[in-house]
């Protein structure tokens, strides 16, 4: 009897554990920059002008490091506004971009190291950065629908992989 | 002739005293590093206490007697610069390393200064002394522009590049000196022998007299070539951002609004002005006085004016006596800083009020 008790309460026990428990993730200490301005706003095509003419500024491989990297965080950031937003159309769109940025940057220091440059501390940065992303993405990905279909003005319908590039987006950080 | 003799003299001195500072992370200099400016704080601040007086005292008697013909003063000037070239540079302050390692950031490894931190190079030798490795540039696109010269100059070498930027920093002081010399000769004894200036860009190789020298060229150009004298001032600018303060007289010379000698009395009080403003953004440098003493040499005149300043000039090279005997920048050292610089100007003062009384 007494044991009968005590498996029932290890069962109510279990129960409020599995009802309670939320999915957890990695915590990088990495930090991303606040959301900038989102499209939609006049002020989105300033900024991406801006961010082409950043492009030459940042010139060195470090210099182009940095770039990237802020590049892909701002995106990521965008990305993760729009999906809570679901603006899906607009958010793949900044996911895209943010992977673009985020696929330049092992080449480029690949580069630094064939120039002689040590590249220990930027890889290091780059592990961390990649960790905060990968923590992004998977919370995304189970908040945002499997396909969205996008149906532009007398146009046909579009279907939107989001899981699909959500994961494509994980591999590209994870591979590195 | 004793004046000039001790003068000399204690040039000499100095530049082998310089040599007691070196830094002990300064591994190109390990054969003859000694640590005698850490270890000995008490006697190494007496020795630079005794050295700048002898300098301040020979110079002043050089320049209130100037008997000498400008044959010997332009001899005295060369000698200075050779004697001191020689000098090691990072005694009162470490500037020259920033210069070297914001010109390696740019010029070796082809990084945007502005952008890429120093400290970014981990394995760098220079980082183990270069002060604000972990600031980006910190001076205008011009000077790094400029310092490509000395850079290049070194041949990847340490020792070669100090000794560059030494004497590239010399070379504008001689440019100045020789634009003072085109603009008012009686101009150049008050402000190429004045010991802040010559220990600051001589030993120390400051660069604000490269930026000086470019607005002195401003105006020595204004009437004749303006284009180029436009784009000097300019220049000055982008050196240091200090000289912005000149371009309302500038822009006033230009227009013929003003003329003669008021224009190196607008620019001393914009400068000076400037220099007053400095502690708002870090602190009261002794080298930002070679703002306002390149102006000042070109006011015709005022002599009491200008011994008031050879003595505030005393004050400021004094200002460095607090940290070398103590070793902090906390504690007592601000309040005795600014009491060591205000007490030569207000004894000269003193000493004009008596002589006032007495004779009355």
């Amino acid at each position: 009897m007494k044991i009968g008790i005590t498996l029932i309460y290890l069962f109510l026990l279990a129960s409020l554990f599995l009802v309670t428990a939320k999915e957890s993730f990695a915590v990088s200490s990495y930090v991303l920059p606040y959301p900038s301005v989102m499209p939609g706003n006049i002020f989105y095509k300033l900024n991406l002008i801006q961010d082409e003419l950043l492009r030459f500024w940042y010139f060195g491989d470090f210099g182009k490091f940095h770039y990237n990297l802020k590049q892909s965080d701002k995106y990521l950031v965008e990305a993760k506004t729009l999906f809570e937003y679901k603006q899906y159309l607009l958010a793949h769109k900044a996911l895209l971009k943010s992977d673009l940025y985020f696929k330049n940057l092992k080449p480029i220091l690949t580069k630094a190291k064939e120039h002689g440059k040590d590249t220990s501390e930027k890889n290091v940065l780059l592990a961390f950065a990649s960790e905060k992303h990968i923590e992004i993405l998977t919370k995304l990905r189970i908040e945002v629908p499997q396909v969205f279909e996008w149906k532009p003005e007398g146009k046909k319908p579009k279907n939107l992989k989001l899981m699909e590039s959500l994961g494509e987006s994980i591999m590209i950080r994870e591979s590195i | 002739m004793i004046s000039f003799f001790l003068f000399i003299f204690s040039l000499i001195l100095f530049s082998l005293f310089s040599y007691g500072f070196i830094d002990p992370n300064l591994i190109y200099f390990r054969n003859i590093f000694t640590n005698f400016a850490f270890q000995q704080r008490e006697l190494t601040t007496f020795i630079y206490g005794a050295l700048v007086l002898s300098l301040f005292i020979s110079f002043y008697f050089i320049f209130k007697k100037p008997k000498f013909d400008f044959k010997n003063i332009r001899n005295l000037i060369i000698l200075t610069t050779i004697i001191l070239l020689f000098s090691y540079p990072a005694t009162l302050s470490y500037d020259i390393f920033n210069y070297i390692t914001t010109a390696k950031v740019t010029f070796h490894y082809q990084e945007n200064p502005y952008i890429v931190f120093p400290i970014e190079f981990v394995n760098d030798p220079y980082i183990l002394f270069t002060r604000a490795a972990n600031k980006t540039a910190l001076y205008g696109p011009f000077w790094i522009l400029l310092s490509a010269v000395p850079h290049f100059a070194g041949l990847s070498n340490f020792v070669l590049t100090l000794f560059s930027f030494k004497a590239f920093i010399a070379l504008f002081y001689i440019g100045t000196v020789y634009l003072l010399q085109k603009i008012d000769r009686n101009a150049v004894l008050f402000f190429a022998l004045n010991p802040l200036v010559i220990i600051e860009t001589l030993v120390s190789a400051h660069n604000d007299i490269v930026m000086i020298f470019f607005a002195l060229l401003a105006f020595y150009f204004i009437k004749t070539k303006k284009l180029f004298s436009i784009f000097a001032l300019i220049g000055s600018i982008l050196i240091k951002v200090g000289t912005i303060f000149l371009v309302p007289v500038y822009l006033l010379t230009l227009l013929n609004k003003v003329k003669g000698e008021k224009v190196y009395i607008y620019a001393t009080i914009s400068m000076f002005f400037v220099f007053l403003l400095s502690p708002l953004r870090e602190e009261l440098y002794p080298w930002y006085a070679i703002w306002f003493l390149a102006f000042v040499s070109l006011i015709p005149g005022r002599e009491k004016m200008k011994e008031l300043l050879i003595f505030f000039s005393l004050g400021l090279m004094l200002r460095y006596i607090p940290y070398m005997w103590s070793g902090n920048y906390f504690g007592a050292t601000p309040l005795v800083r600014n009491l060591l610089m205000v007490i030569p100007p207000i004894l000269y003062l003193f000493s004009l009020w008596l002589k006032r009384i007495y004779r009355s």
